[in-house]
């Protein structure tokens, strides 16, 4: 089973070479149906390795296995999180693809197959990226989802910002890329090598850490923490969100930003958590106080967003740091807790912007206050955005919920009480849009006095068909209704909880450490404290708007957010020196 | 974010990653030493399976599957940039104007034109014995098709490069790539396993098994890339308008557009 590992590369990177070969001639509905036969082979395929996943597959490529303990080649590790994140995003992807089905753009001229061979592109990099063993592949693999997502992004070249939006996000993480590079480059001049528990190795052989090892970890976690959009490097992450089209959206908050996260995890665990390493304690300081960082500006910002997909950006964020902190706690507890969560969230955030992205195919709009109570005939979207509302809240029994609750649990002390605020306020901000979107509640919000030259409105937005809908598509809201179901069987479907928390047993500690997941009293009322304290947030916003408006003190805060790249950039090298700062101390005490 | 602001930020940030990076040089191994873990294995690797040059082993060999993200990256590149600088619907195409070229520049360029042409290909060819190979041949020849556009005019050009044909080719040299990978897998091996074809005598064209195969896939598809990618920017540059713009220019076309790569 294990040689069928780089099938999950290859066989989207086939679909989408013919693609582009054949693209001039194909008719649209066979280029599009071949990129969903495509993605959801490749889901196939994933799904099928899984179960061979423990112990966890290992496949050298080329069949360069190594000699006497000495390899040249590539090696691929295909254990549970690294094959389901990889099942996670070729479901994704097909459920992008799936709803772009005839209801997107008409395409370029002459370039039929291209959105779909770039959506192919881009499950190949992230599958890649996902079953990586060896450092540097890893690398290329994340470069080509790079590469693939500023091309989406700026998919609507039409619009000015829309190329602004892909151009700040190809700067960004290209340097990111750098980083990421320059770390490498350092771990394996100490080394000689790749392949990450070999670096690993290399590390422990070479003593306790020194100022290498400290700057090799600051860079590699710097190229990651771009991806995955951990304040301050998150600034890329809104600008994008909101110019991108719909599909594209859905991968990049749903499992794009979370590959970030999951690189954190994967390749601390492999490289970085023996002795040769970074001493557990100053990880752990760098995540939490990164996590804790990135879910409160998250939240806050979300929270004062009315263009929806600016607000759904800002909640991916404020869940990145929710998942951080998790990650932080270097416990299998948080581990299994963030796993499951991520792949709630990955269900929830792409259902709520498949339901956003109706709503800009039918108005033209994505601005809460323009759309104040026009949704109203759409009854089954509303129903979707209001469950998938509940769903980021943590109402059981979603996956989200019961990721949460462990997480919560592991996290432990005031962090439990941030989790609990931020999914609130995250779920509490959908829930206003919801309440004013759809149902009308509340008084029709005036434009502010001296209109705010920082508040993006989300109005004049281009549909992304070629008209305005006057019927939504079925495929349309059939995605967005799967989605929400696969978020909700990912925590109410008895046994799966504990498939994920041994799958992560498997990958960590070869089954040693064996953690039970599961519903605990404490979580569900932790889950139903959220989605009420979310309720309530939301009805006090909508009745009662003056009580919850932006205060003149959050205004230097939305200023950061200000569209120049030379800003965002100066974050970025802020934020490396934060990183280096917060480390810091595992090499003087080392 | 004003200017002073931004730069005392930029300094903050710059001076400590300086610090951090100078802190790390200054723990690396010392230059010229004679510790050379990966570089000893490749080159034994290499040996083994009669490839000459070393570089070519490891891009085309060893590690093929790091070489197959990169080719997918240029190939995702070029089809995004075609996509991005797809003819909008407020613009419009209008013809180049015939350009005067200058005598020596154009016998100049008449002359190199197939001397550069072969270059490239030779490059390509020899990838597997001598420093060179797909990814630097394939920019050579690509680029030799461009003193066309130097010696003549654009309207030259495009009659030698008609796109349609070489995006085709960028295509079909990836999946190339990918056939010959999952050939080594169907073969009873692994995916891009070097184990099919004999490897030849050392040190000559045909050693080395699928080596020159994965190296003339990558120079394939490296010079339609750029060509492609070239003809994308030449394009925007030369021939689209937007609308409302006159269609005239003031220049003669030759706007000299470095590739992206």
């Amino acid at each position: 089973m294990h040689r069928l590992l780089p099938l999950l590369v290859a066989v989207p990177l086939l679909g989408a070479a013919l693609l582009a070969a054949l693209g001039r001639v194909l008719p649209r509905v066979v280029a599009e149906s071949v990129g969903c036969a495509v993605s959801a082979g490749t889901a196939a395929l994933a799904v099928v390795l899984l179960p061979h996943s423990s112990p966890p597959l290992v496949e050298w490529a080329g069949g360069w296995e190594p000699v006497r303990g000495y390899g040249v080649g590539i090696v691929l590790v295909g254990d549970g999180p690294g094959l389901g994140m990889a099942a996670l995003v070729s479901l994704l992807t097909l459920a992008a693809l799936a709803y772009s089905w005839r209801s997107f753009d008409e395409p370029p001229h002459g370039h039929t197959g291209a959105f779909p061979a770039l959506m192919l592109l881009f499950q190949a990099g992230m599958c890649g990226f996902a079953i990586a063993g060896d450092l540097f592949n890893a690398f290329v693999w994340f470069e080509l989802m790079g590469v693939v997502a500023y091309a989406l992004t700026g998919h609507r070249v039409e619009e000015a910002r829309a190329v602004q939006g892909a151009l700040t996000f190809a700067i960004v993480n290209s340097l990111g890329g750098y980083a990421l590079l320059m770390g490498i480059a350092l771990l394996y001049a100490r080394t000689g090598e790749l392949a990450m528990a070999e670096i690993g190795r290399g590390l422990d052989a070479g003593g306790p850490p020194d100022a290498l090892v400290l700057a090799g970890f600051v860079l590699v976690l710097t190229g990651l923490l771009v991806k995955a959009a951990a304040v301050p490097f998150h600034f890329w992450l809104p600008d994008a969100h909101a110019v991108a089209p719909t599909p594209v959206c859905m991968l990049l908050s749903g499992v794009m930003v979370q590959l970030g996260v999951f690189g954190v995890w994967r390749i601390h665990g492999t490289v970085f958590s023996g002795p040769g390493g970074l001493p557990a304690g100053d990880v752990e300081r760098v995540l939490m106080v990164l996590g804790a960082v990135t879910a409160a500006i998250g939240a806050l910002m979300c929270w004062y967003q009315r263009h929806i997909k600016r607000l759904l950006a800002y909640s991916t964020i404020a869940h990145t740091g929710l998942f951080l902190l998790g990650v932080g706690t270097l416990t299998p507890e948080g581990d299994d807790g963030v796993a499951l969560y991520v792949i709630g969230h990955a269900g929830v955030k792409a259902a709520l912007f498949a339901c956003t992205g109706i709503l800009l195919d039918r108005f033209g709009s994505v601005d809460e206050h323009v759309l104040h109570g026009r949704a109203g005939a759409l009854r089954g979207v509303a129903v979707m955005f209001a469950a998938a509302a509940l769903g980021l809240a943590g109402l059981p029994p979603f996956g989200t919920a019961l990721g949460k609750s462990v997480t919560e649990e592991a996290v432990g002390g005031p962090l439990t009480v941030l989790y609990v605020v931020v999914s609130a306020v995250t779920a509490g901000a959908v829930l206003r849009v919801a309440a004013r979107v759809f149902l009308g509640l509340g008084p029709r919000p005036r434009e502010a006095r001296g209109e705010d030259a920082y508040e993006t409105t989300g109005n004049g937005e281009e549909p992304e068909t070629e008209q305005r809908l006057v019927r939504v598509p079925d495929t349309m809201t059939a995605v967005p209704a799967l989605l929400l179901a696969g978020a909700l069987a990912a925590g109410a479907v008895p046994g799966f909880a504990d498939a994920v928390a041994r799958a992560m047993s498997e990958a960590t500690t070869a089954g040693l450490v064996h953690t039970s997941v599961h519903w605990t009293p404490v979580g569900i009322v932790l889950g139903l404290v959220s989605t009420l304290l979310a309720v309530g947030l939301a009805a006090v916003a909508v009745t009662r708007p003056e009580l919850l408006a932006p205060p003149a003190r959050a205004l230097p805060l939305r200023r950061l957010q200000s569209g120049h790249v030379g800003d965002y950039v100066a974050w970025l090298l802020v934020g490396t020196t934060v990183l280096g700062v917060l480390a810091l101390p595992a090499v003087l005490t080392g | 974010m004003n200017p002073r602001t931004r730069l005392w930020l930029v300094a903050t940030g710059g001076a400590g990653l300086a610090a951090l990076l100078v802190a790390a040089c200054l723990r690396l191994p010392d230059f010229g030493g004679d510790r050379h873990p990966y570089g000893d294995r490749a080159v034994r690797a290499s040996l083994e399976r009669h490839v000459a040059n070393t570089v070519a082993s490891v891009n085309f060999d060893q590690r093929a599957f790091d070489t197959l993200g990169e080719l997918t990256i240029l190939f995702a590149a070029v089809l995004g940039c075609m996509v991005l600088l797809r003819q909008t619907r407020d613009e419009h195409r209008a013809p180049p104007e015939p350009a005067d070229v200058a005598l020596p520049v154009r016998r100049y360029a008449l002359l190199v034109l197939p001397v550069a042409l072969l270059t490239g290909l030779y490059v390509v060819a020899h990838g597997q014995l001598s420093p060179g190979g797909g990814f630097q041949g394939g920019v050579v020849a690509a680029t030799a098709l461009h003193l066309l556009y130097l010696g003549a005019d654009y309207r030259a050009l495009e009659r030698v490069r008609p796109i349609g044909p070489y995006e085709a080719g960028d295509a079909l040299a990836t999946s190339a790539y990918l056939v010959t990978g999952v050939a080594g897998l169907i073969g009873g091996s692994a995916f891009l396993a070097n184990t099919l074809l004999p490897y030849g005598m050392f040190n000559t064209l045909a050693s080395g098994g699928t080596v020159p195969l994965l190296n003339a896939a990558v120079g394939m598809e490296v010079a339609c890339a750029v060509v492609v990618l070239l003809a994308g920017f030449l394009d925007q540059a030369v021939e689209i308008v937007e609308e409302g713009e006159d269609g005239e220019r003031d220049d003669d076309g030759h706007d000299h557009e470095e590739p992206g790569k």
